[in-house]
């Protein structure tokens, strides 16, 4: 049987926090050989390699199938799967890296509280302002969905890198649609959440392709993961 | 059609015999066009994608090819030619409101993911820009639409027509704020929402409290200057840069606005009765005359619906049964750029029902690309690959 292949972030509080997560479940990581950076295997169940790989490529490999299995935020995860994709499955929630996608506007707007201001907003922008009402995000598709289902669509989107939160100070878009933990950088750049405008309650997830439901591996993982996961 | 290894669906092009099948049917449709003094010009493809996406929105966005040229200009491959038609007129015309009727037939883009559909698919339609007679040039359109398609080779079809000048102008007639009359016209095309925000103004349920409600506590009784100036001492009070690109005036106008909501009256049942039994009504288009003309509307209404009546009989002066056509007042709640008279052909095939032909007017849309003049406007298109595969499945 060729073995699975687990992508796991390659770096940072995530890759900790993974680590430590399924150390506890009895899944130890193993590291050998000169491409120790970059690949290994779990420990506790056989037949699992480990592709240490950049967080933000994991949800792309698993939507194409180049892994097996995966840890990832569920904010990526949701961004790059449509709704209706069948083929990934959220395995196991992790309970770690919580945070959520919000759409905040700048503070001074006074009379936006709901998507349903912010709809009345971008209704009147064009005609005041001879454009539409820019939303600066990276979760482009995440917008587009939530926007479409609140009926807000008199809007355009910015697409944002890095600093996303900077952009109505900056001029470069009115508001945000940005991933948030605890709203203290929102709040230092003068931003504020709708209130219905918590577009995902996120946290880390594994995710497996939904072809793999009835391997033995995956169902060894998920008792062991589950077990941690609830005790915590 | 082919599914690549990826799961995408590759583009397999057409055959000598696919080709020139569709070449000679748009030469039948463009013959009908041309033959009524419609002249045939050539749009571009490519253009720049801000007046698409400006006028638009991101919904259509989502769907366009953009990218950004060797120097760095936002770019689109056309989603339709009613655009880039209006556009070749500004450039071109004497002045924006000359009368011109346009005809073309080309290609057009959508990405979409419905395997029937097509991202590159043709489109033949005509143009009418200042028209002096409106009703009698928009049953002229789909006259020549239906014309169109006939030569195309299509044999069973429907048509179904609608009327968004007539839901205006009926809200116009009826007592409300100036505000709720925009969120219903607003909402018009998304019947929950609508459904909704029509039950709200009634009952005035929208009293829920919100993270904004102290600040509309605060302005109650105060006049737009006056709220202004609290919006302004506010900021300064709580060292709040005033960012998103609008004024304190904005902010303030809509701030007043809510709190006026708070002693607004609901809306009246006889006008919430009047809106339910209009959007209700369906029939063949001769039909519905009696129902629409039942409905207590105001002024507006009834010039409205005068200008209705005179479409039916154009209509009849050329040759067309309006019993024959479908009329639906929600009908056009979700078509781009329309703002009165909108109608759309349908055929069934294997697959189910398709659309191979939508037209209407659209008043705004010159105005909204640069026009100083307001210019009325009516126009249809034709996909032509729905077209062929309508008219092939009947044969």
């Amino acid at each position: 049987m060729t073995a699975l292949v687990l992508g796991v972030p390659s770096k940072g509080r995530l890759m900790e926090a993974t680590e430590a997560l399924f150390g506890k479940g009895g899944f130890a990581f193993a590291r050998s050989g000169s491409d120790r950076l970059y690949r290994g295997h779990l420990g506790g169940v056989a037949g699992i390699d480990i592709a240490f790989l950049s967080a933000s490529e994991i949800a792309g490999q698993l939507k194409d199938g180049k892994i097996d299995l995966g840890v990832t935020g569920e904010d990526l995860l949701r961004e790059t799967l449509a709704p209706e994709d069948a083929r990934v499955d959220v395995l196991q929630r992790l309970g770690f890296g919580p945070a959520n996608v919000v759409v905040a506007v700048p503070q001074s707007w006074f009379d936006v509280a709901r998507m349903s201001d912010l709809d009345e907003v971008s209704e009147g922008f064009y005609e005041r302002h001879g454009r539409r009402l820019r939303i600066a995000t990276k979760y482009l598709n995440l917008t587009r969905r939530f926007f479409a289902s609140k009926g807000v669509t008199g809007y355009r989107i910015v697409e944002s890198l890095g600093a996303t939160e900077g952009a109505p100070a900056a001029g470069t878009a009115e508001a945000i649609v940005d991933i948030t933990t605890t709203g203290s950088t929102l709040a230092a750049n003068h931003l504020k959440i709708l209130d219905d405008g918590v577009i995902l309650r996120s946290e880390a997830v594994l995710a497996v392709q939904a072809r793999l439901a009835g391997d033995q591996r995956v169902a060894a993982l998920r008792a062991g993961l589950s077990r941690v996961v609830a005790a915590a | 059609m082919v599914v690549g290894a990826l799961g995408c669906v590759a583009m397999p092009g057409k055959s000598s015999a696919e080709r020139q099948a569709l070449e000679a049917q748009n030469a039948r449709v463009m013959a009908v066009f041309e033959a009524a003094g419609f002249d045939h010009i050539a749009p571009d493809i490519l253009q720049p994608a801000d007046i698409f996406l400006e006028r638009s929105g991101e919904d259509i966005r989502a769907n366009s090819y953009v990218f950004t040229d060797p120097e760095g200009a936002e770019m689109c491959l056309r989603p339709d030619l009613t655009v880039p038609a209006c556009r070749y007129h500004l450039a071109h015309a004497a002045r924006p409101d000359s009368e011109a009727r346009y005809c073309y037939c080309g290609p057009a883009f959508r990405f979409t993911k419905d395997a029937r559909l097509l991202s590159e698919f043709g489109q033949a339609g005509i143009e009418w820009l200042a028209a002096g007679d409106a009703q009698g040039s928009e049953a002229q359109v789909l006259a020549l639409t239906i014309a169109a398609v006939r030569a195309g080779g299509l044999k069973g079809f429907r048509v179904k027509l609608g009327d968004l000048s007539l839901f205006h102008a009926l809200l116009d007639g009826l007592e409300m704020p100036r505000r709720w009359r925009r969120r219903l016209i607003h909402h018009f095309w998304r019947p929950q929402t609508f459904r909704e925000t029509l039950t709200r103004f009634a009952a005035l349920e929208d009293q829920t409290r919100t993270s904004i409600s102290p600040f509309v506590d605060k302005v109650v009784g105060k006049d737009i200057g006056q709220t202004q100036g609290w919006v302004e001492a506010e900021l300064d009070r709580g060292a709040i840069p005033l960012a998103g690109g609008r004024s304190t005036e904005e902010i303030a106008t809509r701030l007043v606005e809510k709190a006026a909501d708070r002693s607004a009256h609901p809306l009246a049942p006889a006008a919430v009765k009047a809106i339910e039994t209009y959007l209700a009504i369906e029939g063949n288009a001769a039909s519905v005359l009696a129902p629409l003309e039942a409905i207590a509307g105001g002024e507006a209404y009834r010039a409205a619906l005068k200008r209705f009546r005179r479409r039916i009989e154009a209509m009849r002066e050329r040759g067309l049964a309006p019993e024959d056509f479908a009329f639906a007042a929600t009908f056009g709640r979700n078509l781009e750029y329309y703002t009165g008279f909108v109608f759309q052909i349908e055929a069934d095939t294997a697959q189910g029902p398709l659309q191979v032909a939508g037209g209407g007017r659209y008043d705004d849309l010159l105005s909204d690309i640069g026009s100083a003049v307001p210019v009325s406007a009516v126009g249809c298109a034709i996909g032509t690959e729905s077209l062929l595969a309508a008219a092939g499945a009947r044969s």
